[in-house]
Parts: C-alpha cells; structure tokens; sequence
C-alpha cells in the first residue's frame, strides 16, 4: 500500500520532469520540427549569448535572489533568537499565518502601490511639503526594491517552518546547558543553535533560493526593466511571437536552471563550511555577543499589512490624482461591476486548491511514512526540481505531452499540474514535523494491540494534525497562486483568481488590479485563519488531559517529550 | 534513451491520428450562410483575446449576452496578457498534431502575431468574403494588407487603431506637432517626456513613428528588411532616429534611466503630473479616460502633423478550432452596424468602426468622430530589427 502510494508519488510528481526537461533540451539544440527547425546544432546558444545585456540580467538575478535570500535568512534568525519562547514570540507567531496567506502578486501590487515615485509615500512626503524627488523602491536599476520585497515576503515562510525545527532541537535545554557555561544568550544561539538549525532548514532555504531566482511575476512588477532580471528575459523570449527564436528561449531556460542549481550546490557548500568545515569558530572561546533584532519583526508585520489599507482605498477610488492623500471621487462601481463574475473565479479556484492539495497530502504521507518505514526517501533534489525549474519551460513539454492525449481534460490537467507544484511545498512543510515525531508513540500503541493502520489513525495522525492543518493552508495557498500552470494546460478554459487577476493587471487600471490583488489576497487568508483555528482546536485537544503551564506561550506542533 | 522515445512521441503524435473526424462534412467554404448559422447553434466559442482593459471586457459580456440570444452560440472571453500566449499555445498542439478539437476558436490579433500565425500555417480560412457584413466594410481603410502583410481573406477587419498622444491643455496647452518640437518641449522641461520601453507594443510604434518622420517615410520602411544581411542600410536608415534619442534620453523622465512598461502606466503618470504627453493606440482614448475618471477632464488627444500611424486590428479563426461555424457567426456580429456603434461609443469603448459611414448611418448611437490622417505601418520586419537595435542600444 505505502509501497504503491511511493511509486505513484514518483509518477505523478516526478515523471512530468522528464518531458519537462526533454522539452527544454531539444528547442535548446534548435530541434523544432514544427517550426521548421530540423537541424539540430549549437546556434541558439549563440543567440542566446549574443543578447545584448544578458551579463547584467544574469548578474541581477544573483544579486537580487542570493541577497534576498540571505537577508531573509539573517531577519528570521534575529527573529528567532529574540523572540523565540518570550511573551513577543506570541505576537509573532498569530501575525505569521495572515502575512504568509498574503500571495506575491497581490503583495508586489500593494508594494507598488506604496513604494512607488507616486505611490503613497511619495505622497506623504509632498503632503507634509517635502519633495520627494524621484525617490521610488520601483524599478530601480539595482532591484533593491525587488530584494526588500522578496525577504520581507520569505521571512514568514522560513520563520513558520523554523517552528518545527526549533520545537525539536529543545532550544530552552540548550539554553540552560550554554548560560551554564558562561555564554550568553546571543552567543548561544549563534554558536550552538545556529549551526543545528540550519542544516535542518535547507529544503525551505532552497525553496526561497529557487523562487528568488525564477520569480517572473513579482519582478515585472517590482524588478527593473533595463535590462529585467534573467528569469523574467527568458519569460519575453518565450513570449516572442517569432516562432523560430523558440530555441533562444530553451537555452535561457536551460541557463536559468544551470544557475539555479549551481546556487544551490554553493549554499550547500555554505552551510557545510559553517557547520562541519570550518568549525573553530564555534568553540573558539567567544562567550559574549549581542544581536539586535528585539523589534525587527514589526517591520516584517508593518510592511505587509500596510499595504493592505492601500488597496482597499484604490479599489474604491474613482479619481485619485497624486499627491492627494486621498481620492477625491469615490465608487463602488468597480466592485460591481466584478462581483458577479467573481464567485464563480473564486469557486473554480478552490475546488482546484482543494482537489490538488488533497492528492498531494496523499501523496506526501505516504511518501515519508515509506521513508520511515524503509528509510528510502526522495531525495531533496528531486523534490526540489519543481521548486527550481522555471516554469515556463517545464511547462512546453509537458505541454505537448498533455496535446498526445486525445480528448480535453482540460481541468484533469490543471489540477495534476498543480499537484506537481504544491506536492513539494506539501513535502517541506510536513518533513519536520514527521522527523521530529517520536516512534515510541506508534510502538507503544501496536504493542497494545492495535493494527500498524490503526495505531496510525488514532495515535500518529490526531498528534501530527496541527502540522497537516497549517501544511494544507499552504499546499491551498500555493496552488491558489499558480499562474502559468492554469493557463497554459487549463487552455485558457479555465480561470482563476490569479489568472484573472494577471491579465488584468497588464492593463494596469489600478482600481481593477487593487480588488484583484485583495481578493487574490482574502481567499487564501481566510484559509490559514481556518487553518490557525483548526490546529488550535487538535493542539487543545491533544493537551486537554494534560495540565498546561501557562507560562509557557501556545505552541502549534507538540513538543517531544522530555525523556530524563 | 529518453531523447529517443520523446522524439518517437513526437512523431507518433504527427501522424494522422485525429484527421478521421472531419472527413464526411462539406467544406465550409461551398456552405451557405444559413447552413454555417445552422450548424453554429449550440456551438461554444473560446474567443482569445487580450484581457487588460474593463472596457473591452465589458463590451465582449454584452456581445455573449447578444449571441446567446440571437444564435444560441455561448462565447467565453479567455483573458490573454498578450496574445503571443496563445501563438505559443496553437505552436504546440501544431507540434502535437492536434489538427481538430483545438483550444482557441477566434483569436484577436494584428502585425507581427499575424505574421507568425500565417506562416506556420496555424490559421483557417479565407474565410472573410463568405461574411454577410464584409460587403459593409469601408475599403478605403488598409483592410487588405495588415502591417504590409496580405491578409488573404485569413482575417476579419475588427477596428482601427492610431498611434496619437494625450496633454492636458491645463498644463500644456500648446502641445507639440512633430518629433522634432517633442524634443524641444523635453529640453524645455527636463523630466517631463518618455515613452514606453519597446518591446512594448506602443513603444515599437513610437519609435517607427519617430523613424517615419525623421526618414520622410523612406521607402525602404516598407520593404522586409534583414538587419544582420542588410547591416549598411538598415544603420544607414535608423541613424537619425538614434541621434534623436541619445539626445531625448537625458532629458527624459527619470533620464531615461527608466522607461514606463506600457501606455497605461502613461497615462497613470500623467494624471499624476509626471509627464506631460502620454500615449495611445486609440483616437478616442482621451475622452473616454475622462469618462471613466482616470483623466481629468481637461485632457485632449491630438496626433503630430504628419498624421497617425494607423493599424486595423483583426479577428481570426485558429485551423484547428472546434467551432469553426460559431466563430464564424460571432465574427460576423461583431462587424454587424449595431455592434460597431456600440463599440465606438465612447461611453462603451470608444475603438473607431470600420464599416462605411452609410452602413453605421443607420444606428442611432453613432459617435461622429473624425480619424487623423493616417501614415501606414512599416513591414513587420522593421518592428523587429528596431527593438533588437533599440535592445542593443539602451536596453541595459
């Protein structure tokens, strides 16, 4: 049963590589019979190379995806090292889930909104009779306004996910044990938890590498455009009505995976100097460090619910010239005018949501109770692949795959693509909890009789459903912001919030895109809020019998029992 | 191995499998009108088209809500963020010989998607002359050839498009008559003029516009031009048009540091007075911004001496569709008097007809507009040459 829930995980999720990569492979060697293109040959890598500007694109994308990353990194950790089991973790914690709920799109809309030469702060600015010049976080010809947006965006994801690895790692022990030694709090964590927590983190890390370099739709918001990053130029080169430039195209995408993969061998490389490599750092002796970061986590919260204020006020404004600091013509005619069109958009995407996100849960636990059971698991990279590839062209292939069936199973499609896209999320989510679980749980309960299915369903599932709760909230919010995937094997038949929302923003009306953007928004935070509540009631429920300590805050995942 | 069964995939699927199909029905070219209507009821049309713009897509709600009734045909409106997607998408099935039951049964399109669509041989028709309201047509609009490129009946007229710009006669009541005075008006007021960054689509136009009138229309704009072949001439033409932008760059919004991403963004920024001309593919586009409130009300359109690049915009009908009738029938709606008024309302849309005056005479909601002198599009090679030249230049 576990056995044939593994192979059909690999079938589902990992066989769709092949064509995907094969798709890439053979445009990139200039074979496109359809196109007239018979003879393979090197000539597109030439194009390709030969375009002006590609250095800078290639250089931008590393400095906005590798800086974005580690700046995102470096605030989780302050975060954690500040908050982690004092009365602020609370507050962090409960602002999590709706910060994450918030999907990239909607969040580059509000930032633009904000950041913008003509955006709120500018306005602000003239309003208070300053000039605000030319300053504007947008386009910016560094992407800085891209790499802030990004790690504020990925901080809450590395932070939830740091959760279960900090629960397992019994920071409080470690804490006693190192101030017993005379090293003080910060160089406890940096030389003690540090290096244990992050070879623990490595699948989400590379997760946010991988997104950081092959984002398309958040960098043609917010990224620069002389020349755009990498992954949003090989996003133009596919999208050149020239057929025969398709395999200029396929070496971009071919490039763009090469880099991405390097990257992450490189951070692999890091993190192994850090941890095992180069350890004299950690005993060396130094006991006493300070780290800021106490209030570092209001920015991170601050940012992302202002521009939600922004958004709603554009999605009512029927004139709003700069530098007013508000419109001075309202209307509700643009709710109106969408509202009927939209409970059927917001129907078909969470059907999709639920449908994939379901089959993916599936897939997920019966892949890593295969693991636990035969300690054969896939491997990171492989789980890693969809995260990494870009998706424009994993998607040609598969594409064309899906053309080889006759019929239209358009939705059938749709919802197996997205499977492959949040089954990983899905994997990385519940990893932790999974390792972190203690067997004896299970052994104890087939010991008392209890069939290897049952012992599961009634002792490993009730203590391991506050993680499930919050991993389908993600699974759902990852598939309710798949773009490219709907269109392109959805045919344009069928529509999406977020389908509907990106086209409607190539338009640019900014009241049209603002209630896009919150209704991408509110669907998948509704979700987590359900998702919150629900894992509160399992986590309550689990520790009903036990008496709480109150002073301890309301943790989401178990704890693992203490063994003296 | 892998590479081997992909390619026998491939072409496997190539071969014949689903021509069996539409064998045993007459070609719809020795079909009558009424036998097309009849064989169009209850047919579903997936119309591709692009989606960014709320008037349009509430002007194709009300075209669906019209064919239901009228011919039982249901049309969906599949919101494209550029039509290359679905070129892309009809590539595809081509490649995996999906020769009936495609996805996309009428497309939207013009130029350089045209183009590329015709020679892949991803289009059906002709078909044109067979629609009752092609005889209603004004010929004296370019219907017959679509940026130089004949269109062989393979495409249906839709609409005209002219490259004109927008001031607001509040701050700028004397705007400028030429590319020339446009430059002197950015040195007057540095920061205050760009356009859009090629290759967006108005951007290309701005810059071939620009090209026309610094070249007095060179005849060789409107030949195909091979720039890596014909090097000499193709540097020897566009030369002027470069000195003119190194010289508008630094003077330009942002100095020409940055480029807005397309017109909309424009228009945005001169509502927001960072600009003082903005541009647009729509002669009425001034008048009905001010009606949907994104400009205030003091905003005109006016087009430079030598005329408006002007463009018909068309609708097709993929080789693969599978309701090939009701397209035919929706298209032939769409160029019908009444739905042409109600598309140059401006209220409604505001795209300029393309039927003669005498045909629209008849509809009492006819907006009277005139159309700016009109200066024809160079071939779409030029399109392509002058945004890889553009690219090489300043792109990075």
């Amino acid at each position: 049963m576990l056995y044939l829930l593994f192979i059909a995980s690999l079938i589902i999720c990992c066989l769709p590589l092949v064509p995907g990569l094969v798709g890439i492979l053979l445009p990139a060697l200039s074979w496109l019979p359809m196109a007239g293109l018979n003879e393979p040959g090197f000539q597109a890598f030439g194009q390709a190379f030969s375009w002006p500007g590609i250095q800078s694109s290639v250089w931008l994308t590393l400095f906005t995806g590798v800086l974005s990353t580690l700046l995102a990194l470096i605030f989780t950790f302050l975060i954690l090292q500040k908050s982690w089991g004092s009365r602020r973790w609370h507050t962090v914690e409960s602002w999590l889930s709706p910060i994450l709920a918030i999907p990239h799109v909607a969040f580059a809309i509000g930032f633009a909104f904000t950041f913008s030469s003509t955006g709120m702060i500018a306005r602000l600015i003239t309003s208070l009779g300053g000039d605000p010049g030319q300053f504007s976080l947008l386009q910016d010809p560094y992407g800085l306004g891209l790499t802030l947006a990004l790690a504020i965006k990925e901080t809450p994801f590395l932070l939830l996910m740091s959760l279960s690895v900090l629960q397992q790692l019994n920071v409080s022990r470690l804490m006693a044990v190192g101030s017993g030694l005379g090293y003080n709090h910060a160089a406890t964590w940096i030389s003690v938890i540090l290096p244990q927590w992050l070879p623990r983190m490595r699948l989400p890390i590379f997760a946010v590498l991988a997104y950081g370099i092959s984002v398309v739709d958040m960098a043609m918001i917010l990224g620069p455009t002389r020349p755009p990053t990498f992954a949003v130029l090989v996003w133009q080169w596919f999208n050149d009505p020239d057929i025969n430039l398709m395999p200029r195209a396929a070496v971009g995408a071919l490039l763009l995976l090469l880099l991405g993969l390097a990257l992450l061998a490189l951070f692999r490389v890091f993190e192994w100097l850090i941890c095992r490599g180069w350890q004299q750092w950690q005993y060396a002796g130094h006991r006493q460090h300070h780290l800021p970061g106490r209030h570092l986590h209001w920015p991170l919260i601050l940012v992302p619910m202002m521009v939600i204020p922004v958004l709603i006020t554009w999605s009512v404004a029927l004139r709003w010239r700069f530098p007013d600091l508000l419109p001075s013509r309202f209307s509700l005619q643009f709710w109106q005018q969408e509202t009927a069109f939209v409970a059927e958009l917001i129907a078909t995407s969470l059907l999709i949501a639920a449908i994939s996100t379901l089959i993916a849960l599936i897939l997920t636990i019966g892949c890593l109770e295969y693991r636990e059971k035969t300690g054969i698991g896939l491997p990171g990279w492989l789980i890693a692949m969809p995260m990494v590839l870009p998706q424009v062209s994993l998607l040609f292939g598969i594409q064309v795959t899906t053309y080889l069936m006759p019929g239209q199973h358009h939705l059938l499609w749709v919802v197996w693509s997205h499977v492959l896209f949040v089954f990983p999320y899905l994997y990385l989510a519940l990893d932790g909890p999974w390792r972190s679980f203690d067997r004896r749980y299970t052994q104890t309960a087939s010991s008392l009789g209890l069939s290897a299915l049952e012992a599961w369903w009634r002792v490993k599932r009730p203590m391991l459903m506050p993680a499930m709760c919050l991993a389908i909230a993600v699974g759902c919010s990852v598939s309710l912001a798949q773009y490219l995937p709907t269109l392109s094997l959805g045919a344009g038949r069928v529509s999406s919030l977020t389908t509907e929302a990106v086209a409607l923003a190539s338009g640019q009306d900014r009241r049209v895109s603002a209630i896009y953007g919150l209704l991408q928004g509110l669907v998948p935070f509704l979700l987590f809020i359900i998702a919150m509540l629900a894992s509160r009631y399992y986590q309550t429920k689990m520790t009903a019998e036990k008496t709480t300590r109150n002073s301890e805050p309301h943790v989401l995942i178990r704890e693992k029992p203490h063994y003296k | 191995m892998k590479l081997t069964w992909m390619a026998l995939c491939l072409t496997l699927a190539a071969s014949p499998l689903m021509a069996s199909e539409a064998q045993n029905q007459p070609a719809m070219s020795d079909m009558s009108w009424k036998d097309i209507q009849q064989r169009a009821r209850g047919q579903t049309v997936f119309f591709n088209a692009w989606g960014g713009s709320q008037p349009i897509n509430s002007y194709l709600r009300w075209v669906a809500r019209e064919v239901k009734s009228r011919y039982d045909i249901t049309l969906n409106h599949v919101k494209v963020a550029d039509i290359a997607e679905t070129s892309q998408r009809l590539l595809a099935e081509k490649t995996a010989g999906k020769n009936t039951g495609g996805s996309v049964d009428m497309v939207w399109i013009n130029g350089e998607n045209f183009r590329t669509m015709k020679t892949n041989e991803l289009l059906d028709g002709p078909f044109v002359a067979q629609l009752p309201n092609w005889k209603l047509v004004d010929k004296r609009l370019p219907v017959y050839e679509d940026f130089t490129e004949s269109t062989d009946g393979l495409e249906a007229p839709w609409g005209v498009g002219q490259l004109v710009f927008i001031h607001d006669s509040q701050t700028l009541s004397n705007p400028p008559a030429s590319f020339a005075e446009l430059l002197s008006l950015a040195k007057a007021f540095p920061g205050k003029v760009t356009y859009p960054q090629p290759p967006a689509f108005h951007g290309t136009s701005f810059l071939k516009a620009a090209l026309i009138e610094l070249t007095n229309a060179a005849p060789a704009l409107y030949e195909p031009i091979d720039p890596e072949k014909e090097k000499a001439k193709f540097d020897q033409i566009t030369a002027p048009l470069w000195r003119y932008l190194d010289q508008l760059h630094p003077v330009a919004w942002q100095q020409g540091k940055r480029f807005p991403g397309s017109a909309t963004e424009m228009m945005q920024l001169l509502d927001d007075r960072q600009l003082l001309v903005a541009i647009t593919f729509n002669p009425n586009e001034a008048k009905a911004a001010i009606e949907r409130g994104d400009l205030p009300a003091t905003a005109k359109a006016f087009a430079f001496e030598q005329g408006a690049l002007s463009n018909i915009h068309f609708l097709a009908i993929p080789w693969n569709a599978s309701a090939k009738e009701a397209a035919r029938v929706v298209i032939n709606f769409l160029m019908s008097p009444e739905a042409q008024a109600r598309k140059s309302n401006i209220q409604i849309w505001g795209d300029p007809a393309i039927l003669t005056p005498e045909a629209l005479g008849s509809e009492e909601e006819t907006q009277g507009f005139q159309l700016y002198q009109a200066i024809a599009e160079p071939h779409p090679s030029w399109q392509t040459a002058l945004e890889a030249a553009w690219q090489q230049r300043y792109g990075h």
